[in-house]
């Protein structure tokens, strides 16, 4: 037990209906440090979004255990110290930039937490000009700009994002990831970040976790020992050396699943 | 949800996608289209154009059978005759109408909500509700008539019969229809359940309650006037004098009260509209150029 650390032991997950000899997540063992940036990569269908909703308490386990700085899942969000970026914005259509940002303020006040000031936040994600549009009016970009300040409006201690970029382009989703490290930094918050991306989880990560499929292990833990900020190393030669290191991981985190079932010939 | 009925098609994400107003955003300007006005003539000739035509084979149908169409000027010398005797009798079908659309919508309305938040509810309440909506309330009005009397009370309750099921529908639906990552979030928050009520379920269900009082506030004056065809001893609203006219054959006073009746449907959608403009703007129904 820690205070300073998220601690995923054993964790075992069938969903109903699923082949209990292979679980969506079998036997998971996670550590992350608090104030560290921890990527999930591996094959689709390997149990990354299931794994983030379980720590976000949105989902039941049936082994294991999780402890998020000493607390459960549900102690967590009680206390509003859970941020939530799903892979859509998933914004309020009919609230405002503005009333968006400031939603997490406005529910749950029981929890007492103090939040962010929104006007500093949208500066932040460089959204000062949007504050008064609706979604609509916005790019798919600005949205989950708007999602990433809605996230930090609680001060999270613990930020969930599930694949948040991978529905943009490649020059909007590398600019949104500087914004979103230049928010880490400044709030020292622990994030745990779903990717497809190679690029993106050397570019943001302290650890990878590359994780295999049927059933869903973590393969191996990747340490990223880039300086911060990061920078040209991220494209240098020690940045292409640790993806090509993550890609061979991928690879054998792929041959050792069982065979996908999507490519199993009917 | 097994149940299918004719609101339940009514999706409010697919309704007039085209419509010629909505507020300026900025994917118009560079859209390349251009607006038109509505005083250009490819906007109103259409309508006028197919106005005119139906107009004529009216009179043309008139002239010659005076007893299947009564001719056009003369429901309007019929109308113009006596004024008040159709306002009023329009105001006494219209207050029933209105008045079985708030108890009929309304009482759907807080069913949807206690529905959505107690399940076992919804097993007790549904196939009741499916069954008082297979059910002809024409049937049903007569015995409504019996049982409450010859006042208004029996005609309210067949129109809020008729209106209640579309509004049952259409806001269960949408009370249900939240997606999915915006409710982790309110989960990830802790929000109460009268939170995601209030913040996220109810304004979701606003344009399928909408898309409902489409359908359901013509409906209404079509339950009004059939409750006064069958209340024998009513003696106002513009269902009974339509029956009395008939009777004596006299087609241009049917008519006459028909015309009204189709205006006050007109100005019902019209309200609908502007309704959905004001309370909708956020909505994809309500944008010209959906993406
Ligand atoms: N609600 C659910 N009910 C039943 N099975 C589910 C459910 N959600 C996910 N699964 C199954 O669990 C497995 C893991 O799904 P999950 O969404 O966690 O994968 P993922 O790693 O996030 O995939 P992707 O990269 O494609 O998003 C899949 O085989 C999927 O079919
Ligand atoms: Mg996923």
């Amino acid at each position: 037990m820690s205070r300073e650390r998220i601690e995923v032991r054993g964790l075992t997950k069938t969903y109903e209906g699923g082949d209990p000899r292979r679980p969506t997540l079998d036997r998971i063992d996670l550590d992350v440090p608090r104030g560290h940036f921890v990527s999930l990569i591996g094959p689709s269908g390997c149990g990354k979004s299931t794994l983030v909703r379980v720590v976000a308490g949105l989902e039941d386990y049936d082994e294991g255990s999780v402890r998020i700085f000493d607390s459960t899942p549900r102690q967590m969000c009680a206390a509003k110290a859970v941020g939530f970026v799903p892979q859509s914005p998933a914004l309020l259509p009919w609230l405002n930039v503005r009333r968006n940002i400031t939603l997490p303020a406005r529910v749950n006040r029981r929890a007492g937490k103090g939040s962010e000031n929104p006007d500093a936040l949208l500066r932040m994600v460089g959204l000062d000009d949007a504050a008064r549009k609706y979604p609509h009016e916005l790019s798919g970009g600005m949205r989950q700009r708007v999602a990433i300040a809605r996230a930090f409006g609680t001060r999270p201690d613990l930020l969930l994002m599930d694949e948040p970029f991978s529905a943009l382009d490649e020059f909007t989703r590398e600019a949104l990831q500087w914004h979103l490290l230049g928010l880490w930094e400044r709030m020292s918050t622990t994030v745990l970040f779903v990717t497809h991306s190679v690029r993106e989880a050397v570019t943001l990560s302290d650890e990878i976790v590359v994780m295999s499929a049927r059933p869903g292990r973590v393969h191996e833990v990747i340490p990223v020992d880039l300086p911060r900020p990061r920078g040209d190393e991220v494209t240098g030669p020690r940045g292409r050396a640790l993806e090509d290191r993550v890609r061979a991981s991928l690879r054998g985190a792929w041959e050792s699943g069982a065979a996908p079932d999507d490519l199993i010939p009917l | 949800m097994a149940t299918v009925s004719k609101a339940a098609g009514t999706d409010p994400r697919r309704s007039r996608r085209t419509r010629p107003q909505s507020p300026p955003s900025r994917a118009r300007r560079g859209s390349g289209r251009r607006r038109r006005s509505p005083l250009s003539p490819r906007v109103w000739l259409p309508t006028v154009v197919a106005v005119a035509l139906v107009g004529a084979a009216w009179s043309w149908v008139a002239a010659g059978n005076p007893y299947i169409l009564p001719e056009l000027g003369e429901v309007g010398r019929t109308l113009a005759s006596d004024p008040t005797l159709f306002v009023e009798n329009a105001w006494s079908t219209l207050q029933i109408a209105l008045l079985g659309v708030a108890w009929g919508a309304g009482t759907a309305f807080v069913l949807a909500l206690l529905m959505s938040e107690i399940p076992v509810l919804r097993r007790a309440i549904m196939p009741l509700a499916v069954v008082l909506n297979v059910t002809p309330v024409v049937a049903l009005a007569p015995a409504l008539v019996v049982a409450f009397g010859f006042g208004m009370t029996p005609k309210v309750v067949v129109t809020a019969i008729v209106t209640f099921f579309p509004v049952l529908i259409n806001v269960t639906t949408g009370l249900r229809s939240v997606s999915g990552p915006v409710l982790h979030v309110f989960r990830t928050l802790h929000a109460s359940r009268l939170e995601v009520l209030l913040k996220l379920r109810l304004p979701t269900s606003l344009p399928y309650a909408l898309a409902a009082l489409r359908v359901v506030l013509p409906l209404s004056i079509v339950g009004a006037v059939v409750a006064e065809f069958v209340a024998a001893g009513s003696s106002s609203g513009l269902g009974t004098m339509i029956r009395n006219s008939a009777a004596n054959a006299q087609l241009p006073h049917v008519y006459a009260a028909v015309a009204c009746l189709a205006t006050m449907g007109v100005l019902m959608l019209a309200l609908t509209t502007l309704l959905e403009r004001r309370l909708l703007f956020w909505h994809e129904s309500q944008q010209r150029n959906p993406s």
